[in-house]
């Protein structure tokens, strides 16, 4: 008997409407709602494309927070990529999203790298650290910059880039990558965290472990879940909260054994390590977060790019802060504000033609929820 | 036998020159030795100015008549090529209409250094395409381009064929209460076509589903409930379904877990972040059909072997003007207009 009673268990755990089913049958929490912020656009964009907002209790906010890493990138960075990109002997390499990301620029000045490349400027959108490599030994008359942006989990394929034996001297990196922990602990820190309960980014805890996490838990006594990337994971996790929420004890509770453990994977963060150090970094339109950011060794000065070109870097670090008018993506960023509520969306702003990050990017919350079909100020009921 | 064109012997003609487009002897050579070697039939192999065909239109019958372009990266695919993929996708825009295509027009545009031995492959298989759907490859032209014009070979094809006088298909006839119907697993052109170019590092057994979808049609074509066919290519099941919405001003209810993906699509649109339901299918077809014969066009679809996967996969409503999809736990979300090519998303 038992045996098959097990199997079908399982089987049960593999339904989202087994777990919506439990999560219904979980009591209203005492202070009337629980706001449960994620940190990663695939969580978003599962959480928004399955329509859980409409089938859990109206009693959870489901916010997407700084979970997009096209989004943080700093304005300067890109700025810095857009003048490169015009350079005669310099191709930039970069990730799709980033091609379309618009920077604050005068009407007549590209703002984006789309719009450097209609002006000459050379661009190749590559969808892995490998292309780069095939990409600067193709071609050795040139400096390959390769503008890479993300999170742990594009940071490590790009440190195992790096370690690679003869690394040709062609390839240089702007890295503008960034970890993800330093953002909640912001929020955390600050008066008003915006949240209640936090579901962690399983892809970020493959490569860094569970653990990264536990301080939200236990310095803040905040409920959460790491979570896999399916409705009926991600369901899990957000039953998870709920259930430490409403038994008062918040801990970390690890829902996606299947890839995280509570150390991660300790060949990339070694890899990461050897590279890469760790320092503070702005983050777009939000500021400078204390060890948020990573940037290359000493040792690899000779494929830096902010090493190679610091005449760029400066004259971009001059416009830090500039931001396209209007734009609300840094308050959309931080979980202060759903898509619908900044002014521009849906009407200045829409994915034809994208005023900020959060619009462009297949991890920003305004690209994920506009393209569920909330389309306009009104429509914030749908996502 | 040794072969004048790929030229065994002195190694000279292995690939495209642009000698071959002079309108000279090693022109007139190519397409003896590649375009009527293979496609050869008693109105192209004149080689005319133009083909003198015989009328085989019936009475009560009136022309279709259709023209498209065709490029594809890679020029080969698990499942096709370019030569293939060009016959069935004229062939079926003319099958979607109601028609039964009789004769194609092919203009080829070559570019320089393209191998000979692919060029002999590619319209070897759009002969045998052709063949298998009874239509004839009547007239043609050849272009070579100088290297780095086109991406190795373009076609631009158009067809013409016959259908029933007075067969009423199209979006007008679409009503509220409509079932919508789709004839197999969506997404497995676009997914084959994108692991054949080997960008991602991924691999996978998957083939295009690129075929003629002729049987298809024909085998609902007299159900007089019958209203609107499509097949859903570039932009997939979800632009062909905005169409519609946008024709009739009427809206689209899609079921989530009846609209049939294979596992192995839908994975690869999960690590890469694309959505099937904008992916390009090259052997399928959406139809409208009045909800009291749903049951039999499906019937009559499942009864064919490139239809077993059919599946009811959603209903014509009056009260909004969208494409929305609902999974079996009551989730719902709009299935948006494609704005830009998808490109992967980064972590």
């Amino acid at each position: 008997m038992s045996a098959p009673m097990l199997m079908s268990e399982r089987a049960l755990r593999r339904d989202p409407r087994y777990w919506l089913a439990r999560i219904h049958a979980l009591p209203r929490p005492e202070s009337g709602v629980l706001r449960i912020m994620n940190v990663c656009g695939g969580h978003e964009r599962t959480i928004t494309h399955a329509g859980l907002r409409q089938a859990l209790p109206d009693y959870l906010h489901m916010i997407p927070g700084p979970g997009c890493p096209v989004c943080v990138c700093p304005e300067e960075d890109i700025h810095a990529a857009v003048a490169l990109s015009l350079m005669d002997h310099v191709i930039v390499a970069t990730f799709g999203d980033m091609v379309r990301v618009p920077c604050n620029a005068p009407k007549r000045e590209p703002r984006s790298l789309q719009d450097a490349q209609a002006r000459g400027g050379r661009v190749v959108p590559v969808a892995s650290p490998a292309d780069v490599l095939i990409l600067a030994r193709q071609n050795p008359e040139k400096k390959i910059v390769f503008f890479a942006a993300g999170f742990e989990t594009t940071t490590a394929p790009i440190a195992a880039l790096l370690s690679q034996p003869g690394l040709p001297d062609n390839l240089l990196l702007l890295l503008s990558a960034r970890q993800t922990w330093p953002a909640i602990a912001h929020l955390l820190d600050s008066d008003e965290a915006g949240f209640d309960a936090l579901i962690a980014p399983g892809h970020v805890a493959t490569i860094m472990g569970a653990d990264q996490w536990r301080f939200v838990a236990e310095k803040h006594a905040l409920p959460t879940a790491v979570a896999g990337f399916t409705p009926e994971l991600l369901l899990q996790a957000i039953h998870a909260v709920m259930a430490q929420a409403a038994r008062n004890s918040p801990q970390l509770e690890n829902c996606y054994p299947q890839c995280v453990t509570a150390e991660g994977n300790a060949r990339a963060q070694c890899l990461m390590d050897a590279v890469f150090t760790i320092q503070d970094a702005p983050w777009r339109g939000i500021g400078v977060f204390a060890e948020s950011g990573y940037a290359c060794r000493p040792a690899l000065a000779g494929h830096d790019a902010r090493v190679h070109f610091p005449q760029v870097f400066n004259d971009a670090e001059a416009r830090r802060g500039e931001m396209p008018a209007g734009c609300d993506c840094a308050r959309v960023v931080l979980g202060r504000i759903t898509p619908p509520q900044c002014r521009l969306y849906g009407r200045g702003c829409h994915p034809r033609n994208p005023v900020g990050p959060c619009m462009v990017s297949d991890e920003g919350a305004c690209r994920i929820w506009w393209s569920s079909g909330a389309v306009t100020p009104t429509d914030r009921a749908m996502a | 036998m040794t072969n004048p064109v790929i030229g065994t012997a002195t190694g000279h003609d292995e690939f495209i020159t642009l000698a071959h487009g002079n309108g000279g002897r090693i022109m007139r050579r190519l397409i003896e030795t590649v375009f009527v070697r293979h496609l050869g039939n008693p109105w192209l192999s004149p080689l005319s100015d133009a083909a003198i065909l015989p009328n085989r239109l019936e009475s009560d019958h009136d022309l279709v008549f259709t023209s498209d372009g065709v490029t594809v990266q890679p020029l080969f695919f698990p499942g096709g090529n370019i030569g293939s993929l060009a016959v069935h996708g004229t062939i079926n825009d003319l099958a979607v209409s109601g028609a039964k295509p009789l004769y194609l027009s092919v203009n080829t545009f070559l570019e320089e250094g393209l191998p000979l031995a692919q060029l002999q492959q590619i319209i070897a298989s759009m002969a045998e395409a052709a063949r298998a759907c009874d239509v004839h490859v009547v007239t043609g032209d050849t272009k070579v381009l100088p290297r780095g014009l086109c991406g190795g070979i373009y076609f631009g094809i158009s067809g013409i064929g016959v259908r029933p006088r007075g067969l009423t298909l199209g979006s007008d006839q679409i009503q509220a209460g409509d079932a919508v119907l789709v004839s197999g697993p969506v997404g497995d052109h676009g997914i084959a076509v994108l692991l054949a170019r080997e960008q991602f590092g991924l691999s996978g057994t998957l083939e295009s589903d690129s075929a003629s979808v002729l049987p298809l049609t024909q085998a609902v074509l007299d159900l007089p409930g019958l209203r609107f066919m499509r097949d859903p290519t570039r932009g997939g099941l979800a632009t062909v379904l905005h169409e519609i919405a946008l024709a009739t001003g009427l809206g689209i209810q899609l079921m989530a877990e009846q609209i049939p993906i294979r596992g192995s699509v839908q994975s690869v649109c999960d690590m890469l972040g694309y959505d099937p339901l904008y992916l390009a299918c090259e052997g399928r077809v959406v139809a409208i059909v009045a909800a009291r014969e749903a049951d039999e066009a499906l019937r009559l679809w499942q009864d064919l072997p490139q239809g077993r996967e059919a599946r009811r996969i959603g209903t014509v409503v009056p009260d909004h003007r969208r494409v929305l999809i609902k999974n079996e736990w009551g989730g719902e979300r709009t299935l948006q207009e494609l704005e830009d090519d998808p490109l992967p998303r980064i972590c």
